[in-house]
């Protein structure tokens, strides 16, 4: 992945770079799965208790 | 650290957002749903696993828990509001910081005012709106309980691809400075391309005539009120996430202090 910067800024070290990208990935991993679990979860406990979410914010339900 | 500072961050600003919603869903959508639930009990059963001969709502099999209606039910859409809230700002959250540091810290910096921060918010919060609900409802409109539709786990997979094109191709639309950007416009279309899993026969199937016709009416008001709902909720978010980076997040991506470099850069 090109994760080089625009000229002004000092350019980080390498690992520091790669620190950055692994937390903000993390992050984002960790915000997919709890989308899932409150949208897509196929538990009939997690679908019960998210179910008027589920059909508010248009995802398919039944 | 980084990851925990975001994380907290995508607590607040999903705490705040979930109640928001929750309120403007109960003002204008869960009324709908829970019409739409009167109609549902009346129509005749399409399948042993759809009876509700127990009462419950929408239970997939006969002992499956489900929030009793009124207070508790309430409760628990609340709280999975809240979840689904702080789940989309750590999505929007580490993109938005990300997306900053690549421009050096310029849009989203305290020192250039709040009000950069909200406008970019609203852009970004705008932009979840249609990958997360616009776009994917074009397809498949949001639905109300007792409505027939094409197999769960085909939508759901519609849902999804339509959801990971409509990002994918936004961003090279918006974000790539390249002539090739146009070909986000074919990501964007690829789900419709595609087509997304059609129900054969009527929404409505097992409904009296009178009954499929006012859930008609239903759904074309519920449709409205999601879409203006789920809007609200993103435009809230991207403002408070755009805030929560400018203020929280910025200071640890760019190392470079905003007063120093624009020194450097005036010299």
């Amino acid at each position: 992945m090109n994760i080089s910067t625009p000229s002004i800024t000092i350019t980080p070290t390498t690992t520091a770079a790669i620190s950055m990208l692994a937390q903000l990935g993390a992050a984002l991993l960790l915000g997919l799965v709890m989308l899932y679990a409150v949208g897509f979860s196929e538990a009939s406990v997690a679908h019960n208790a998210a179910h008027d979410v589920r059909h508010a914010t248009g995802r398919p339900c039944h | 650290m980084l990851f925990r500072r975001l994380f907290l961050c995508a607590l607040f600003v999903g705490l705040l957002t979930g109640i928001f919603d929750s309120a403007v869903q109960r003002w204008q959508v869960v009324p709908l749903i829970l019409a739409a639930e009167v109609f549902e009990e009346s129509a005749v059963p399409q399948g042993a696993e759809h009876a509700h001969a127990d009462g419950a709502a929408h239970s997939h099999g006969p002992q499956a828990w489900a929030p009793q209606d009124g207070l508790e039910r309430t409760a628990y859409t609340v709280l999975a509001n809240v979840l689904n809230a702080i789940g989309s700002a750590l999505l929007l959250m580490p993109l938005l910081a990300f997306w900053n540091r690549q421009r050096a810290g310029q849009p989203l910096a305290l020192h250039k005012g709040y009000g950069a921060s909200v406008r970019y918010g609203l852009l970004w919060g705008a932009a979840g709106w249609v990958c997360l609900f616009a776009l994917p409802a074009l397809g498949q409109p949001p639905e109300l309980p007792g409505m027939q539709a094409a197999a769960l786990q085909a939508r759901q997979v519609w849902w999804t691809l339509t959801v990971a094109c409509g990002a994918g191709g936004l961003a090279m639309l918006c974000l790539v400075q390249a002539k090739w950007r146009v070909l986000g416009l074919g990501l964007l279309v690829l789900p419709f391309a595609i087509g997304a899993p059609q129900h054969a026969g009527s929404s409505f199937a097992g409904m009296e005539a009178d009954v499929a016709l006012q859930m008609q009416q239903l759904v074309a008001r519920f449709v409205v009120a999601t879409a203006v709902a789920s809007a609200l909720q993103w435009l809230l978010l991207g403002t408070l996430s755009a805030l929560a980076v400018a203020r929280w997040l910025s200071p640890l991506l760019n190392p470079v202090a905003p007063a120093t470099r624009l020194e450097g850069t005036a010299s």
